[in-house]
């Protein structure tokens, strides 16, 4: 076994899946950050809907284009399959590395690569103003120069299909001796399931946005109905890998909520099975959903009907999860650290980024609040509130793991708060507005939600600033946090196991696993 | 055995008896439906929180952790909980489900008597063209009772919305589509575009304006037989090309563009891509415009694109096309 090298260069060129993760989650936290500050700009310019505040409508429509590609392709995504996988996938399974090291170091660059064109699509000349769907006639005739759309997902896609294929083979074929699929930690489930999705989604999506380079800059007509396209082929297209983006993030999400209850009601995880094949059915599931967003597009009506079992049907699945988590809760030993504040924060806000959700999926209640603000308040609170907030949990919960330090526990509590209070309320006037119809993406809305917009925003400064107290904590706490223990949780998953930080090729033996990850209180 | 089988069969005839007797009536207003659906949603979802909310708080405090090494009681699992917790939530998704199946159906099962209208949007108007083809912009004019719109897009895709009469549609470049309402009370409604659409997404702003069926009349009959009396089918003709953006492709000065010239149409030999050689005639005029894709001239690769132009304003566009000698 070879010495770990150090310096700048070792980070440069190192294969390491522990430091790739750590180079995702502060590229990751870079694009949270942009994303933030956009939506501070737009919260900003919604403080009054008579004038112009500090942006003109082409600039609002840019900063809602790269606050959405920011956030869910940038932020969510590389976090979870990015900074949660590599770090904790070989922990979990008791393995050296991944399957592919050099796969993985390719991956990550070509990550950052997208992240440059996207940074050139927020400042340079023909900013991308199409929103992060890119919807043609718009995209195609309109002035953005939508090539930085186009090359920021091909690189990004190229990182995730390389990504995939080297997570998926690693669960297969790197686990430790004894170390089954019914030992594995429901992480390691949740990011199986949504690497699978990745890998069947990615490639339509890179065709979608090929067709549409073809079609402006080549002057073919695949979306053009004028000369014989469809304009619908896109949205088609791009919401069969786009909905299931949605599971890819909460997949893991799942997974990390699970290992966090677990540990800190230090009880086995409730139906273990019903857990893993909740994910399994989600992962299929989510690929018959995705008409729901061409509800009032024209579509077959019989394809919309089809379409909305599929939609409200995974609902149950999801059911199944909340339950077995409440259930696991029973008869616990609860300890209220800040991780776990994030994860019964968590299964409160998911439930009514859920219910909405099913209110979405309805395809008669839907036709009324189809690209409404109601959808805006739905999605936020799924992946803003419920979903990007776990992330910042997961993180905390692992933080003694990858840094060896122990965070401030009183500014995470506090920040928790403020971001939860803050964020909670910031979207609930947009229900009211998606209940009235008022339509999303509006640079201006009616002078009569004048006030519900300022409640909105004067609420969202709070939850941003939580978030960047969260940020700051991190950054600190990193530096000049108290040493932690290899296993300050008391948890009897495998990566707790090992020293914090984990040595240089993480076990000097392979370990033989005897059990699961979630074993507490077993009469011995 | 045959128990089980008899009840389960009673329970899809309780899920599916709302829609089945849908099918069978004529659509009942959508408004109605809508509110009673986001009701039924509205309690079934206060339900869910409170099923999730009540028992996370009370085992968070009942089960707090009292001693540094206390761990929770161990316990795998429980099939039959497993199984309540599935079917449970399956049948209330399936209710909800066929609730807003039934609702769809009213929302796309347009009454045989509706007024029909089309709306034709562009970046950033709407164009609205009554029955008795008068022209309005960002204004739609109805009478009270049902109505139906027939909808396309000029441009980019955008999309027409009524929320008092909770619904929408997007108008799709060279697609029609279509939606119905009830439109029960007289009064001025406001109508959004709701599918991004680019910087003055939100300008694009209209308003319906229901009238009783009387006053509807009276306006219709002014500003048609004000047309009629004003402005001869040629000039009416010269209009509608200019406004529908016919000339974009027809230039009038004698030279082809995207389409052949309208200067010396009328009366001329055209040669088609099948080899035939016909004259162009009214017949012929006709024809091409009611169907574009038909009859492709020989030298334009490019087919028109389809219209919603009604018989009067073809006719007065086939004599505007007379004078162009």
């Amino acid at each position: 076994m070879s010495k770990e090298p150090t310096g700048f260069k070792s980070w440069l060129f190192t294969t390491d899946h522990k430091k790739i993760g750590i180079m995702y989650l502060f590229t990751s936290m870079v694009f949270f950050v942009v994303g933030l500050l956009l939506a501070i700009v737009m919260r900003t310019e919604m403080l009054d809907q008579t004038r112009q505040v500090i942006i003109d409508a082409k600039l609002y429509n840019v900063a809602f284009t790269i606050h959405g590609a920011a956030m869910v392709l940038f932020w969510m995504i590389p976090i979870l399959l990015g900074f949660f996988a590599n770090y904790l996938i070989p922990l979990m399974i008791g393995a050296h590395d991944v399957a592919f090291p050099r796969l993985n170091a390719l991956a990550y660059w070509l990550y950052v690569g997208a992240g440059l064109i996207a940074v050139c699509a927020l400042i340079l000349p023909g900013r991308l103003d199409i929103g992060w769907t890119g919807y043609p006639p718009y995209s195609i005739v309109g002035g953005a120069n939508t090539a930085f759309y186009v090359f920021a997902v091909h690189l990004l896609g190229a990182s995730s299909i390389a990504g995939a294929v080297n997570f998926i083979t690693t669960i297969i074929t790197l686990r430790a001796p004894g170390m089954t699929w019914g030992r594995l930690n429901l992480t390691v489930w949740g990011l199986f399931g949504a690497f699978i999705i990745q890998l069947v989604g990615i490639p339509v999506l890179a065709a979608a946005v090929t067709l549409l380079l073809f079609d402006k800059y080549l002057g073919t007509s695949f979306y053009d109905s004028f000369k014989g396209g469809n304009p619908i082929l896109y949205e088609h297209l791009f919401w069969f890998y786009g909905h299931p983006a949605v599971y890819v993030v909460a997949l893991p999400v799942f997974g990390i909520v699970s290992d966090i209850i677990s540990t800190f009601a230090r009880k086995k995880i409730y139906g273990y099975t019903s857990m893993v094949i909740a994910i399994m059915i989600i992962t299929v599931l989510g690929f018959e959903t995705w008409v729901h967003h061409l509800y009032v597009a024209g579509t077959l009506d019989w394809v919309r009907v089809l379409f909305m079992w599929g939609t409200i049907l995974i609902a149950v699945p999801t059911g199944i999860k909340v339950f077995n988590w409440l259930a696991t809760l029973h008869k616990g030993s609860i300890e209220l650290t800040a991780p776990m504040l994030y994860a019964l924060g968590f299964i409160s806000l998911f439930t009514i980024g859920g219910v909405t959700g099913i209110a979405n999926g309805l395809l008669g209640f839907d036709i009324h609040v189809h690209d409404t603000h109601w959808v805006v308040a739905h999605f936020h609170y799924v992946l803003a509130l419920s979903m990007s907030m776990l992330c910042l949990g997961g993180i905390y919960y692992w933080f003694p793991k990858f840094t060896g330090k122990m965070y401030n526990d009183g500014l995470a509590k506090f920040a928790f708060w403020l971001t939860l209070i803050g964020a909670m309320i910031a979207f609930l006037p947009q229900f009211q507005l998606g209940y009235d119809g008022i339509p999303r993406r509006y640079w201006k809305l009616p002078v009569e939600y004048t006030t519900h917009m300022r409640i909105a925003s004067i609420f969202s400064y709070i939850a941003i600033l939580g978030f960047f107290l969260t940020i700051y904590n991190f950054i600190h706490s990193a530096i000049k946090g108290a040493p932690a223990p290899a296993n300050p949780w008391g948890s009897r998953s495998l990566e707790w196991q090992i020293p914090s930080p984990p040595p240089f090729y993480n076990f000097d033996e392979i370990p033989v696993i005897t059990e699961g990850p979630y074993e507490y209180g077993k009469p011995k | 055995m045959l128990r089980t089988f008899l009840s389960s069969l009673l329970t899809m005839f309780y899920i599916l008896a709302p829609y089945v007797a849908v099918a069978a009536r004529e659509a009942s207003d959508p408004v109605d439906g809508w509110n009673r659906h986001f009701k039924v949603w509205l309690v079934v979802s206060a339900v869910i929180y409170l099923v999730v909310t009540i028992p996370l708080v009370y085992f968070v405090i009942r089960y707090k952790r009292r001693s540094k090494n206390e761990e929770g009681a161990y316990i795998e699992g429980n099939v039959g909980l497993e199984i309540l917790w599935t079917v449970i939530p399956l049948v209330v998704t399936i209710l909800l489900g066929t609730q807003s199946w039934a609702l769809f159906n009213d929302y796309r099962k347009t009454p045989k008597d509706a007024f029909e209208a089309r709306v034709i949007a562009s970046m950033y108007k709407f164009e609205m063209i009554s029955p008795e083809g008068i022209h309005t912009t960002n204004e739609l004019r109805v009478p009270v009772g049902h109505v139906k719109l027939t909808m396309t897009s000029t441009d980019v895709t955008h999309d027409f919305a009524v929320p008092t009469f909770r619904v929408r549609e997007d108008t799709v470049p060279g697609q029609t589509t279509h939606l119905w309402f009830n439109a029960k009370t007289p009064g001025t409604y406001p109508a959004y575009c709701a599918e991004f659409c680019g910087s003055g997404h939100s300008r694009m702003l209209a308003k319906v304006i229901v009238m009783p069926k009387e006053e509807y009349a009276k306006w219709a009959r002014e500003n048609s037989a004000g047309e009629a009396a004003n402005i001869a089918p040629e000039e009416k003709g010269k209009k509608l090309t200019e406004n529908l953006g016919c000339t974009g492709c027809h230039t009038i000065t004698g030279e082809s563009a995207t389409g052949p010239t309208f200067k010396g149409l009328m009366g001329s030999s055209v040669t088609l891509i099948d080899g035939k050689t016909l004259t162009a005639d009214d017949a012929f005029i006709k024809t091409k415009i009611k169907d574009p894709k038909s009859m492709q001239v020989k030298g334009f690769d490019l087919p028109m694109p389809p219209n919603n132009l009604s018989d009067a304003e073809i006719e007065a566009i086939t004599a505007y096309l007379k004078t162009l000698r």
